[in-house]
């Protein structure tokens, strides 16, 4: 290092040092070896890593802004008739299903028991395994008044909310298949054009049904075209 | 070359001192003051990962600025603006005038303002942002007329640092560290005008903005807490050693490597956003190609440590110097990671991302600043530290309270990007996602906490030494090591190449 001798240091410019500068070591210059051979190899290899994010995925287009646009990669939603198309819609509806039940299950219990004198139980109702267009019918509007399930009265103090507005036809399909198809029932499937022509049907109607008003469709099933049941 | 004569090592001491001398008030105050912003950070990010989980802790309606959305972004803030920066800018400000050998001439009264006014305005900004004014941009939270402040601010530092650079007697191979501060100082302030300029004075940016943002988190890390954590790593890792930079070659490829690729990245966040595909695409084929630059420098530390690492363990600089290099390739690693579409798909917007910028803000940067200021301060403030057990606490706080986030951070980032993109969980509402994540956020909480009782201590032991009341001692502060070396015995034998 180049340090200039002008300063001619007296010794109690020196002691008045404090000791942490004079333990200082002292600089020295960097080491002039070339870098090896394999450096140049590993950074090669990271940039055609790198490169690969420009061609490959991205497309690198100035009119697309889907990474995905270019590399034919399908896309894994069911229905979409990519990656997950192959998902059973019998599986999915059962899986939708059991989340959509979370709203059945403050009166009918999780295990679809009920209440006895309160609430009719699922498992096992002939309601539940009788004509989907009841079925659809009761959950799109609503139930008031007295009913008889499995042999059991029920005087209703609480009717059934209609749960039309809240859910879809694809959510109530999903929720009646898996009620249809759990604690114990097995029927059929319920699709989403099964609800969606009932409702279609029912479009005028505003108002909770009655037990006898639903008498007549207690052994309709909707729509023919219904698939058959579970595998 | 010839041996240094005696005189000439006494009057060399005697120049570093005096730049030392010249430099003083302004360096201590970034770093106290920094170091009090780093202890508020800590505790804004200990309450906003307890309210993350807890909404109903603290509930009072005299606290009703106390929420996570105000919360993160104020410990962001404090994080980057009043810790990172701040004390970057002291570090960078003492390594260039003692690398270019330039007393600082003047303009303290400048300098002492500057500092005043960058910590009113920080401070501005965070109750800005917890009384309801940010504008919601990340990192650029605080409200918009504070950033010209912080601008002028900053360039009251850069321009002292630029000139000292043009003044320098030293020769080339001796530069290393001053031209990665010497990048940072010019780099910042480009990044700055242009991100708040395109955000806050162009109208309709549209979805752009988001992009632009994003290019400024990433551009900051990369061309300022980068370079400044690369630089003091480079200067302290051969001072403490005594072994010369083992590759001046390694040491060029890693700064222009890091020069030409830092300013490309950010925008591959919004992967598969509303953005034109080649701005993403651009960002994450240089987030992947950043492992080079990163490689390059972790080597070279590496080689220039081997056969000294029973100074690790005794001197605290070298200590926390190595741990911040050694959390930089991590750092570097994880980016990638986040970066690459392969796997960036799954970890978007998850927690992944922030322990990405605590990792290389904290992990990296900060403790290769603790580190400088380990050494640095016993230098200006003509005392040793006082405390052996006070820096060790510090040291393994914080070293396993920021392994935890990252850790905790990344598994987290995995599981919630795992669960949104699996067709098994579409069943699961947004919330259930949310909610399976509260383990991580519990032991993220832990970890802040940890890391603010080291912080305390750390503001304590620092304000004790800039006050002057440290140990009167001519023997420095060692950790204890099974082989202690005598610091003063390699300055009799010093290689001078």
């Amino acid at each position: 290092m180049s340090s200039p001798s002008a300063y001619n240091p007296d010794t109690t410019d020196l002691d008045r040092l404090h000791p942490a500068v004079k333990r200082e070591k002292i600089d020295v210059a960097p080491g002039t070896e070339p870098s090896p051979m394999w450096v140049i190899f590993l950074a090669l290899l990271v940039a055609v890593l790198g490169g690969s994010q420009l061609g490959n995925v991205a497309n690198f287009a100035f009119e697309t802004s889907n990474p995905l646009a270019g590399a034919k990669l399908p896309d894994p939603r069911p229905g979409t008739g990519g990656g997950g198309a192959e998902l059973d819609p019998m599986q999915l509806a059962m899986k939708k299903g059991a989340a959509t039940y979370a709203l059945c299950g403050g009166c009918h219990q999780g295990s679809g028991q009920g209440v006895p004198g309160a609430f009719p139980p699922l498992a096992g109702s002939d309601w539940v395994m009788g004509g989907t267009e009841r079925n659809i019918r009761v959950v799109l509007h609503g139930l008031n008044g007295p009913i008889k399930v499995k042999g059991a009265d029920f005087t209703a103090p609480s009717a059934m909310p209609p749960q039309g507005a809240v859910l879809s036809d694809q959510d109530i399909a999903n929720v009646l298949t898996y009620v249809r198809n759990s604690f114990g029932n097995k029927g059929g499937m319920v699709t989403k054009e099964m609800v969606q022509k009932v409702r279609e049907a029912e479009k005028a109607r505003a108002t909770p049904w009655t037990g006898a008003e639903l008498d007549k469709y207690a052994d309709k099933d909707a729509a023919a075209d219904a698939p058959p049941a579970a595998k | 070359m010839a041996q240094p004569a005696t005189n000439d090592i006494d009057s060399d001491s005697l120049r570093r001192a005096a730049i030392d001398r010249s430099v003083k008030g302004p360096v201590l105050f970034l770093f106290t003051n920094g170091a009090f912003w780093l202890m508020a950070s800590t505790i804004l990010g200990l309450l906003a990962a307890v309210k993350h989980v807890f909404p109903d802790f603290l509930d009072h309606d005299w606290l009703w600025f106390l929420q996570y959305g105000r919360l993160q972004p104020a410990h962001l803030v404090a994080l980057v603006y009043g810790w990172g920066i701040q004390a970057g800018l002291g570090v960078a400000f003492w390594i260039m005038s003692r690398r270019t050998g330039q007393e600082l001439r003047g303009g303290h009264a400048t300098l002492i303002s500057a500092g005043v006014f960058w910590n009113i305005a920080v401070t501005l900004g965070i109750l800005g942002i917890l009384f309801g004014g940010s504008t919601s941009i990340e990192w650029l939270e605080m409200p918009k007329y504070l950033w010209p402040v912080f601008l002028i601010c900053f360039l009251a530092y850069a321009w002292p640092m630029v000139s000292m650079f043009a003044r320098a007697r030293n020769p080339g191979g001796f530069m290393i560290s001053a031209w990665y501060m010497l990048g940072a100082s010019l780099w910042f302030p480009w990044i700055f005008i242009t991100a708040n300029v395109c955000l806050h004075c162009l109208p309709g940016l549209g979805a752009i903005g988001a992009g632009v943002s994003a290019w400024y988190v990433h551009s900051t890390i990369l061309l300022f807490f980068v370079p400044v954590g690369i630089g003091a790593a480079y200067y302290f890792i051969p001072k403490v050693t005594g072994r010369p930079i083992a590759s001046y070659q390694l040491a060029r490829i890693g700064f222009w490597a890091l020069a030409v690729l830092g300013g490309w990245s950010g925008m591959q966040r919004y992967m598969g956003g509303p953005l034109p595909a080649w701005m993403p695409a651009v960002g994450a084929a240089s987030g992947v190609m950043m492992l080079m630059p990163v490689g390059v420098v972790g080597w070279n530390h590496h080689l220039t440590t081997l056969g000294k690492h029973n100074l690790v363990q005794t001197s605290p600089s070298l200590r926390f110097t190595f741990m911040g290099a050694l959390f930089y390739p991590i750092s570097s690693l994880m980016f990638a990671v986040l970066s690459a579409f392969y796997t960036g798909a799954s970890l978007q917007f998850t927690h992944a991302w922030y322990g990405f910028q605590i990792v290389t803000i904290y992990g990296f940067f900060s403790m290769c600043i603790f580190g400088a200021i380990y050494y640095i301060v016993p230098r200006l403030a003509g005392c040793e530290w006082l405390s052996v057990r006070l820096i060790r606490n510090h040291f393994w706080f914080s070293v396993y309270g920021i392994s935890a986030i990252v850790v905790t951070s990344l598994v987290c980032g995995l599981q919630q990007g795992g669960d949104m993109n699996n067709p098994e969980k579409w069943n699961l509402g947004f919330f259930a996602v949310v909610g399976g994540i509260k383990p991580y956020i519990i032991a993220r909480a832990v970890a802040w906490g940890l890391i603010t009782w080291s912080n305390v201590w750390f503001l304590i032991h620092l304000m004790l030494m800039v006050a002057g009341l440290g140990r009167r001692s001519s023997s420095p502060t060692l950790l204890p090591g099974h082989d202690i070396e005598d610091p003063m015995h390699n300055l009799t034998h010093p290689t001078h190449a």
